[in-house]
């Protein structure tokens, strides 16, 4: 027989009235799709606020973040007259020093981060003490102190205390300091003092580490990276570090935007999770209407008509779905803002960010498309003829559906392609997640046909479990997805949470020194060594020489680069940015390894020579036989490159890019600075009052402090991450059990059955048992091989961890996924199993 | 095509065909029928179950297309629709009345009724149902889902739901079968008066000869062929 076409329809009216009525209220039998859905767009829209927060906080306080519209940085001396009065050109002027000190008050001695600011302190923005007071730069003899410091020197606001041996009155405790965000790190609570009282006490003696920070108000409308320009080309060998207000925390900047990628791949991750979860349940709910289906068609609907009436009771569900999560979204924002408090500047209360509100949203809706295409398109195939047979076959594929889920699937590379900040990165994501997806259905096939050809068991339960695996219309493809992804999602977290733990905990706390001092003079080595020896007998101290420069030019004799002419710094090429630790010595440092070219030797007094860090050698192509100049105080010094050699940066002990020949650069004022290594257990308060009581002009940094204040941050980098993350994980939860309950549906016949043929209530669960067992077996060996590949992708690749997993941990969560897994299956069927076969009969 | 007495037919089929599956596990259900009804005319199709009585009336009233053959059914070519084209061909010229009533149940009586007409793009649907319903005597049940019926309040409202729309043809399969007797007979006491009033030709099949007897004529079906075909005594 020849087929006319299919042409004319149902209006969108009246599909919608009609879809309206058969679409309940609570939505029943979509809730699945709409929890899946409320979870996706509610953890990207809670991503993309908060970051999109941030981001503009950044930039629109970014006068008040720097201080002024342009800084210049410059380390261990003053301006000059002349770089003074190009500022004053330009606009109001501030400046000031920052340097690390000590502080004493009795018995208690503090390394604190030294702010000396001038009368014009702060340029914009407010000092705000927890007193209330709003203030400026602090009268000579006294200081504003962060809590921190107060805390260490167990004094209170009117107390004396010591820097450098000058004493100071505590005149308040600083409450909102509004330039903090761009001081970047700080290796010790923080004591604002006056401009000149770091200079009074022989602070900046020359040598000294210290950092000299001018900001700059503009007097007009001017552009800070012209005025930037101008200033390079004037002063091309100063060793100026530049901010401007566009770009006042860098590391901050850099900080939001990849922890914002990150997040927004783990709200993906959730969303594909999610996405199976919209894909199973949809199934679900069809599979319940294919008797509605059948009566619509035989009441005249055509394929076309049922498409539209459960395409638009599926679109309602997303879209409630999706306005829920925006909503649930929007309002957890000032949650994860709390949490992140201290850390990056978050408005407070409610962010209306209506363009991370769309992406997530948009997100949201073509995941559902995508996902639910397949089970949609094929509905529009139940005959009508459901209505007057038992169950049909199952229906084949229909090809229409790829149309819709190919572009869907464009349509969300696009989306997360152009809106990723690395686009790479979430490219490869995505196809990971789709190659993933893939893997899994074809386990799934190839479950289904091993099943098929494995001996039949005896007995006929174990016989119907190994039947439900491949019998016509068995979930097992279904089953294998959703339960190998969300398993495998629960392994990845596990997995990246546990290395992240594991190079924190372990790495960095065991290589570390316990202190760093700074400005030691260099005549007074010895008696620093012995000062230790006395205290701590069992303590290493190591001292090197410290000196910061910029580097001016490297290159081939006769073609060195100017760094100052260079438009755009290579990729791991750092160190060309603003000054850098310089220092000499005889010997190769410890932990580092020559790997090209040779060492000078002890008492070298031929041409000055530099030995170079390899992978910093290998991004600006840098070979030995050529030449670096360096700024040095104001001096340029030249040294040909010796060799290479690899550092072992996780050490945590003195690892400098360049190490010169003594002779090159011995002559320059400079101190030495010192890693000291003490017994476990070792009693440090005295040692650190003779430190400052015999060398006040040095500063001491406490390692265990700033390693502390580290974790504080990771922990709250951890608590945003794992808030994440947990959606992903709640999304793989509502996955399983919607994947069970409607494999469950399947079931529930058979048990049926099965009772009323004579199965006892134990053979029944233990056919359950034995089916959703060996599943388990299978996928938890998959979800063990895919979690922990991409987990290590992200760690190693991503993150540049080492890989730390712990598998206590992971196998631990996997364990408790599987439970979880099993108890879902078999817990489902306890209602039939108590009921009489009589009773579950009528139950069908 | 008309009938003997002129009178336009209402179905007109010849050596229709129904084949089941494919290769060895292929069942023929209908291996030939030839079979004419004319407009207005009342028909009940008799069988043993399995003999392919709800298979023809599938195929007659465009539920499923036949393997091979020709069947035109008021005034439509349905030998060259397909499945979509059949459901708008059935849209307010066939209505069907089913064993197990098959409403929806998650909508109202009213709601139940109307679909039809307004899957076929009728205005008024809505009114024409409660008309309806009340027609059939279910004017206090017109909120009600199905689930807040009685078996024969579901069959009425199936029966409402076949005839409102003003259909050419009405096709009922065994509609008594779910029902007790006195609820069966009710049924049909309505059922013949409101095809009656519409004018429409009713196909119906049942194993009540009582209920055979009071039809225009009765065919037999058995093995998927037609056994007998003659006027009702």
């Amino acid at each position: 027989m020849s087929e006319t076409a299919d042409t004319g329809g149902l209006g969108w009216a009246t599909a919608w009235r009609i879809a309206k009525r058969d679409l309940n209220a609570r939505f029943k039998g979509l809730r699945l799709l709409l929890v899946c859905l409320f979870l996706g767009t509610g953890a990207l829209a809670a991503i993309g606020t908060l970051t999109a927060a941030i981001e503009s906080e950044l930039a629109g306080r970014g006068q008040e973040l720097l201080g002024g519209d342009l800084e210049v940085e410059v380390w261990q001396r003053d301006l000059t007259g002349n770089e003074r009065a190009a500022l004053a050109d330009i606009g109001e002027v501030s400046g000031g020093t920052r340097l690390q000190a000590m502080a004493v008050s009795g018995v208690n001695a503090a390394p604190v981060e030294l702010k000396a600011v001038d009368g014009a302190w702060p340029l914009y923005g407010t000092l705000t003490l927890t007193d209330g007071r709003k203030v400026g730069a602090p009268a000579a003899g006294e200081a504003w102190l962060a809590q921190g410091a107060v805390d260490r020197l167990g004094i209170k606001v009117g107390d004396n205390f010591t820097i450098g041996g000058k004493p100071l009155v505590a005149a308040g405790i600083i409450g909102n300091e509004p330039d903090r965000l761009s001081e970047g790190f700080q290796l010790g609570p923080t004591v604002i003092v006056s401009e000149d009282m770091p200079g009074s006490v022989g602070l900046l003696a020359p040598g000294s580490m210290y950092q000299s920070k001018y900001r700059v108000a503009f007097k007009d409308a001017r552009s800070p990276d012209a005025v930037e320009e101008s200033l390079q080309e004037r002063f091309p060998n100063a060793g100026f570090d530049y901010r401007t207000r566009d770009n006042a925390s860098p590391g901050a900047d850099r900080f939001v935007s990849r922890m914002g990628e990150f997040l927004t791949l783990v709200g993906l991750a959730a969303l594909v999770i999610a996405g199976i979860g919209i894909g199973g349940g949809v199934s679900s709910y069809l599979e319940a209407r294919r008797a509605s289906i059948a009566t619509l068609k035989v009441l005249g609907a055509s394929s076309r008509d049922i498409v539209r009436i459960y395409g638009l009771q599926i679109g309602a569900a997303a879209l409630v779905g999706s306005l829920l999560g925006l909503i649930a979204g929007f309002a957890v924002t000032p949650l994860l803002a709390a949490a992140l408090q201290g850390l990056l500047p978050v408005e407070s209360g409610f962010v209306f960010e209506p363009a991370a509100l769309l992406i997530a949203a948009a997100y949201g809706l073509l995941v559902a498309m995508v996902f639910a295409a397949t089970p949609l398109v094929r509905a529009r195939k139940f005959p009508a003829m459901a209505l007057m047979r038992a169950r049909i076959a199952p229906l084949s594929r229909d090809g229409r559906a790829l149309a819709w889920v190919g572009g869907g699937m464009a349509a969300i590379i696009a989306l997360a392609l152009l809106t990723a900040r690395q686009p790479l990165l979430s490219g490869g994501f995505l196809a990971g997640a789709v190659v993933t997806l893939g893997l899994l259905a074809l386990l799934g096939w190839g479950i289904r046909i091993l099943a098929a050809k494995a001996p039949r068991p005896a007995n006929p339960l174990w016989r119907n479990a190994l039947a439900n695996l491949h019998r016509p219309g068995a979930a097992t493809g279904a089953l294998v997805t959703a339960l190998g992804f969300g398993l495998s999602a629960f392994v990845l977290l596990a997995a990246i949470q546990s290395s992240i733990n594991g190079n924190i905990e372990q790495r960095v706390p065991r290589e570390a020194p316990d202190y760093f001092v700074l400005d030691i003079p260099r005549d007074r080595v010895t008696a620093f060594e012995q000062l230790v020896a006395a205290d701590q007998p069992d303590a290493f101290v190591r001292t090197v020489p410290s000196l910061r420069g910029a580097i001016l030019a490297y290159g081939p004799k006769d073609a060195m680069i100017t760094v100052a002419d260079m438009e755009e710094i290579p990729d791991g090429a750092w160190p060309l940015r603003g000054e850098r630790g310089l220092t000499y010595a005889d010997d190769l440092p410890v932990g580092n390894r020559l790997v090209e070219g040779s060492w000078w030797g002890p008492f070298y007094e031929g041409e000055p020579l530099v030995s170079v860090d390899a992978e910093f050698a290998q991004a600006i192509d840098l070979k030995p036989g050529d030449y670096i100049t360096v700024g040095l105080l104001g001096v340029e010094r030249t040294a040909r490159v010796a060799n290479l050699r690899t550092i072992d940066w996780e050490s945590m002990g003195f690892n400098y890019v360049l190490v010169f020949s003594p002779n090159a650069i011995r002559d320059a004022p400079h101190n030495l600075a010192a890693t000291i290594d003490l017994p476990d257990g070792a009693e440090t308060g005295p040692l650190l009052r003779q430190m400052v009581r015999n060398f006040p002009s040095s500063s001491v940094i406490e390692i265990g402090q700033v390693l502390a204040e580290a974790r504080v941050i990771l922990g709250q980098v951890g608590t945003a991450t794992f808030a994440a993350a947990s959606v992903a994980v709640l999304a793989g939860l509502a996955v399983l059990i919607g994947a069970i309950a409607a494999a469950r549906a399947v079931r529930t016949y058979d048990t049926v059955v099965f009772r009323v043929l004579g199965a006892s209530r134990r053979q029944v669960l233990l056919m359950q048992l034995a089916e959703y067992g060996l599943l388990a077996i299978i996928l938890a060996v998959v979800a063990l091989g895919l979690g922990t590949g991409l987990a290590w992708l992200v760690v190693v690749q991503l993150f540049e961890f080492e890989w730390l997993p712990n598998w206590a941990e992971i196998l631990g969560v996997l364990g408790a996924g599987l439970l979880f897994v099993l108890l879902f299956a078999v817990a489902g069927s306890l209602p039939l199993l108590r009921a009489k076969p009589a009773q579950a009969l009528r139950a069908l | 095509m008309t009938s003997p007495n002129n009178a336009p037919f209402a179905i007109s089929a010849r050596n229709l065909t129904l084949t089941l599956g494919d290769g060895d596990a292929a069942v023929e259900i209908l291996r030939g029928i030839d079979l004419d009804v004319a407009d207005g005319e009342v028909l009940a199709l008799l069988g043993p179950s399995g003999s392919g009585k709800s298979s023809l009336m599938a195929v007659l009233s465009g539920l499923e297309r036949a393997t091979s053959g020709s069947l035109t059914v008021a005034g439509e070519n349905f030998s060259v629709m397909n499945e979509d084209g059949l459901a708008r061909a059935r849209r307010g010229k066939i209505g069907i009345v089913l064993q197990a009533f098959h409403l929806l149940p998650t909508m109202t009586a009213t709601e139940n009724v109307a679909t039809p007409m307004e899957l076929a793009g009728a205005k008024d649907a809505a009114p024409r149902a409660t008309a309806e319903l009340e027609a059939v005597g279910l004017g206090h049940r017109l909120t009600h889902y199905p689930a807040q019926l009685s078996g024969g309040e579901q069959q009425r409202v199936a029966l409402a739901r076949a005839i409102a729309p003003r259909p050419q043809l009405i096709f009922a399969d065994e509609p008594t079968g779910n029902l007790d007797v006195a609820t069966g007979h009710d049924i049909i006491e309505l059922m013949f008066a409101r095809r009656a009033e519409a004018g429409a030709t009713l196909v119906i099949i049942t194993h009540d000869p009582e209920l055979a007897a009071r039809c225009d004529r009765i065919v037999t079906i058995a093995d998927g062929l037609i056994a007998t075909d003659s006027a009702a005594a």
